[in-house]
C-alpha cells in the first residue's frame, strides 16, 4: 500500500511542479489570448472646427471554430444580419481556426442585435470586436485634399491614409493599439479576474486643416457650374491667404466621393492642383516684369517697342494679338503683350530671367504638405533652344503646376514674399488641447515691396477697360490679376489645335488682399474664338470673388455702382485675348 | 502475563479514555480549515461574479460610447453642407432674400473734422 501511494505521489509531484510550466502554457495556449484594443483615428476639422473625416463605430465579426457550439443554427440566426446566404455562412463556419474573420465593419445597431439574439438562444462562437469605419460627412467636398484609407495588403487589417492629409498626417492620425491578455472559459467568455497585462490604446490627434469650408463651397459650386456649362476636361480652383501662404480652398474636377471609394474612377482622384502640370499662358508675364523691374533693366517709363504686333526672331515670327507701338511695362502687362514680355526677357538675359523664374518657386515643389506633389518642369538655360527665351516670359516652354501660379500670384500680392503654402493649421489632442501649430513661412523675399506694388498696379489695370479681364471685376473692390490662355500641349509633341488651357490668377482688395484665387479651366468645350481666359475663367473668378468676399466680410473699398448689362454679341473677344 | 490476568478481570470495566481536549483542538482545527476552504471558494466566486458584472457594466458602457459615436457621425452628416444643399435642391429648406427695410446700407466713410479726430457714433455718445 505504501509503495503504490509512494507511487501515486511521485507521479503527483511530477506533474505539478516537473511538467508545471508545460502545462500552464499548454492551458494559455488554449484559453489565453491577446485582444487587440484599438485606438481612434484622430478626426480632421476645417479652420472653423467643421468636422471634415470622422469615425464610425462598427463591430469586427470573428468565428473562433473551437467555441462553436452549433453552426447550423448559427448561420441561420446570423446570415440575416450579416447579408449573406445561410449557405455561405455555414461554409465559413466551418472552420477549426480560433480567429476568422467574417465582416470587418458590421453596423453598430445590427452587431447588438445579433449578439442579443444569440445570446437568447444560447448560440456560442461569434464575437464581436470593436472596430471603426472612416466617414467624410461632406462626401465628394474636399475629397482630393483629404485624401482616403486603404488596407497596406489584403491580409493586414490595419488600414493606412494613402493619400491627401489622411497621409501626409498618418502618423499624427493613427494613434497605437493597446493590448490586454485574457482568458477565455469554454464558453468563450472572458474570465475578467484573470485579465492580464493590459495596455491602453492611445487614440489619435485631431489635425485641424486652415481650409475653410464656407469658401471651399462657394469654389466648389462655382466650379461645378463651370463644368457643366462648359464641359472641359479638368477645372481647377484654388483660394489662398497670400500673406501667411495658408490654403482657404483647393478644389478640382473632376472629383469622387470619399465615401463610395469602390465606384471613383482614377482620373477623379488626381489632386491636379498639385499633380498636373502645363503652360500657364500669359500668366507667367507677371515674373518677367517684376524681374526687369528689379533688375532695373527697364524702369516704370522704359518704352519698349513692340514690333506693331509682329516681331521676328529667331526665324520665326512672335505675334501680339493687337499692333502695339512703343509700351512701358506697366502697359506691356496690362495689355499682355508676347513681344514686350520676350523683349524684356531678351534684355535681361537668360541666365538672369531663369534666376526670376526660380525665386518665384517655379521648377521646385512648393513644400505643401500633401503627398504627391510634383516640381513642375523648368529646363536650365544650357538646355533652352534660340526660342526659349522668348517663349517662357509668355508662359510657354515652361510647365508649372496651379499651385505654383497661385503662390507666384501671392508674391506680389503680399509685397514680394514667396510663402510656403500650407494646408495644416494645427494638431490638437482628444481634448482640443494643441500639440503643435504650423505657423507661415516666408521662403524667400523675391522682389522689394515697391517692385511688387508696381506690378500689382498694372494688374488691377488688367481688370478695367482697358485690360484684358473685365469680366474678372467685382463690385465694390478693386480686384488685381492676370489672364491665361495657352494653347493644350498634345503629349506626342508640339500643341493640340483648337484646344485651350484658360486662367485667371488674382486677388482681392487690391491695397490690402485678403485672398488670391486661381482659376483654371482645362479645354473647355468653346469656339476658339471665345475659348480666351479673359471670357472663360475670369468670369468664373468674379463670382467667386464676390461671394468670398461677402462670406469672408470684407469692406467695400467703393461705393457699389450698379453694373451695365453688356451682351455678349457687342463684345469684341479680341478685346481679351492675351 | 500479569496484563493479561489483568486485563482478563478488568475487561469489561476498562475503555479508552476520550480525550476531549485533544479531540476538540483537530476538529477546531479541521473546521477551521473547512471554513477557510469554503471561505476561499466564496471570496473566489464573488470574485468571478464580480468579474461577470465589470464584464457587463464594460460592455454597456462600450455600447454606450459606441451608441453616442454613431450619432455624433450622423450629426455631422446631417449637419454637412452636402446635407444641406440637398435639403436645399429638394425645397425641404429655402432661402429668404434680405427684405430692403433689414439692409443698412454703407455711407460714405466719416473725415476727420478740423481738429483730426475721427468721431463716430459711439464717440458722440460716450463724450460728455
Amino acid at each position: 500500500m505504501a509503495l503504490i501511494f509512494t507511487g501515486f505521489s511521485a507521479r503527483l509531484i511530477h506533474l505539478q511542479v516537473g511538467k508545471h510550466e508545460e502545462y500552464t502554457a499548454l492551458a494559455a495556449q488554449k484559453h489565453s489570448i491577446r485582444l487587440t484594443v484599438p485606438a481612434r483615428r484622430g478626426l480632421i476639422f476645417d479652420r472653423n472646427g467643421e468636422i471634415l473625416a470622422t469615425n464610425i463605430p462598427v463591430r469586427k465579426v470573428v468565428v473562433d471554430g473551437s467555441h462553436l457550439n452549433n453552426a447550423e443554427a448559427l448561420a441561420a440566426l446570423a446570415a440575416p444580419y450579416l447579408d449573406l446566404s445561410e449557405k455561405a455562412l455555414g461554409k465559413e463556419l466551418k472552420t477549426s481556426s480560433k480567429y476568422k474573420v467574417l465582416f470587418s465593419d458590421l453596423p453598430e445597431d445590427k452587431a447588438l442585435a445579433l449578439q442579443k439574439a444569440m445570446e437568447k438562444k444560447g448560440l456560442r462562437g461569434m464575437y464581436f470586436h470593436q472596430n471603426t469605419t472612416r466617414t467624410y460627412p461632406n462626401g465628394p467636398m474636399l475629397s482630393h485634399v483629404l485624401g482616403f484609407l486603404s488596407r497596406k495588403d489584403p491580409e493586414d487589417e490595419h488600414v493606412v491614409g494613402v493619400e491627401g492629409v489622411e497621409r501626409s498626417m498618418q502618423d499624427a492620425l493613427c494613434g497605437k493599439d493597446g493590448f490586454r491578455h485574457i482568458e477565455r472559459d469554454r464558453t468563450g467568455r472572458e474570465i475578467v479576474i484573470y485579465r492580464g497585462q493590459e495596455q491602453a490604446a492611445k487614440n489619435g490627434l485631431s489635425v485641424q486643416l486652415t481650409i475653410d469650408m464656407g469658401l471651399q463651397a462657394i469654389l466648389e459650386t462655382e466650379l461645378d457650374n463651370a463644368c457643366k456649362e462648359l464641359r472641359p476636361e479638368n477645372a481647377i480652383g484654388i483660394i489662398i491667404q497670400p500673406k501667411t501662404g495658408e490654403i482657404l480652398a483647393m478644389a478640382s474636377r473632376p472629383t469622387f466621393d470619399l465615401n463610395q471609394i469602390n465606384s471613383a474612377k482614377p482620373a477623379g482622384m488626381k489632386n491636379r492642383a498639385i499633380m498636373d502640370m502645363l503652360e500657364p499662358g500669359s500668366t507667367f508675364k507677371i515674373v518677367v516684369v517684376a524681374a526687369a523691374l528689379n533688375e532695373r533693366t527697364v524702369n516704370e517709363n522704359t518704352l519698349v517697342y513692340c514690333e506693331n504686333g509682329s516681331f521676328a526672331y529667331g526665324g520665326r515670327i512672335l505675334r501680339d494679338h493687337h499692333g502695339y507701338g512703343q509700351m512701358n511695362v506697366h502697359d506691356i502687362l496690362m495689355k499682355s503683350s508676347n513681344i514686350g514680355s520676350a523683349k524684356l526677357a531678351l534684355m535681361m538675359g537668360d541666365e538672369k530671367f531663369y534666376e526670376y523664374v526660380r525665386r518665384f518657386g517655379f521648377g521646385e515643389r512648393t513644400g505643401v504638405d500633401l503627398p504627391g506633389e510634383i516640381s513642375g518642369l523648368v529646363h536650365p538655360p544650357a538646355r533652352w533652344d534660340k526660342l526659349t527665351i522668348t517663349r517662357m516670359p509668355m508662359g510657354h516652354s515652361v510647365a508649372v503646376t496651379p499651385l505654383q501660379l497661385a503662390m507666384s500670384m501671392a508674391v506680389i500680392a503680399n509685397g514680394g514674399k514667396l510663402m510656403r503654402p500650407h494646408i495644416i493649421q494645427s494638431v490638437k489632442d482628444s481634448e482640443g488641447k494643441e500639440i503643435q501649430n504650423f505657423a507661415p513661412e516666408v521662403v524667400r523675399q523675391v522682389v522689394p515691396a515697391k517692385t511688387a506694388e508696381f506690378v500689382s498696379k498694372a494688374l488691377m489695370e488688367v481688370v478695367t477697360e482697358r485690360g484684358t479681364a473685365t469680366l474678372a471685376s467685382v463690385n465694390g473692390f478693386a480686384v488685381a490679376g492676370k489672364t491665361g490662355t495657352a494653347q493644350k500641349v498634345d503629349p506626342r509633341g508640339g500643341y493640340t489645335e483648337g484646344k485651350y488651357v484658360t486662367s485667371f490668377v488674382g486677388y482681392l482688395p487690391a491695397e490690402d488682399p485678403q485672398l488670391v484665387c486661381l482659376i483654371l479651366i482645362d479645354d473647355a468645350k468653346l469656339s476658339p474664338s471665345v475659348n480666351y481666359g479673359g471670357l472663360v475663367a475670369a468670369p468664373i473668378f468674379s463670382r467667386v470673388a464676390e461671394k468670398a468676399a461677402r462670406y469672408l466680410d470684407l469692406t467695400p473699398a467703393s461705393r457699389a455702382e450698379a453694373l451695365l448689362p453688356v451682351a455678349m454679341r457687342q463684345t469684341d473677344p479680341t478685346e481679351f485675348r492675351q | 502475563m500479569n496484563s493479561m490476568t489483568l486485563t482478563a478481570g478488568h475487561r469489561s470495566s476498562h475503555v479508552n479514555p476520550i480525550h476531549l481536549g485533544s479531540l476538540t483542538r483537530w476538529l477546531l482545527l479541521a473546521f477551521a480549515f473547512s471554513a477557510c476552504g469554503l471561505l476561499f471558494v466564496y471570496v473566489k466566486n464573488q470574485q468571478h461574479f464580480l468579474g461577470e458584472q465589470t464584464r457587463q457594466a464594460e460592455r454597456s458602457i462600450r455600447e454606450v460610447r459606441a451608441h453616442n459615436e454613431v450619432l455624433l457621425a450622423r450629426i455631422s452628416a446631417l449637419s454637412s453642407r452636402s446635407e444641406l444643399q440637398r435639403k436645399l435642391d429638394q425645397k425641404f429648406i429655402t432661402l429668404q432674400p434680405i427684405r430692403d427695410t433689414s439692409i443698412a446700407r454703407l455711407v460714405p466713410p466719416a473725415t476727420a473734422g478740423n481738429d483730426g479726430v475721427l468721431r463716430t457714433a459711439a464717440n458722440e455718445r460716450l463724450s460728455p
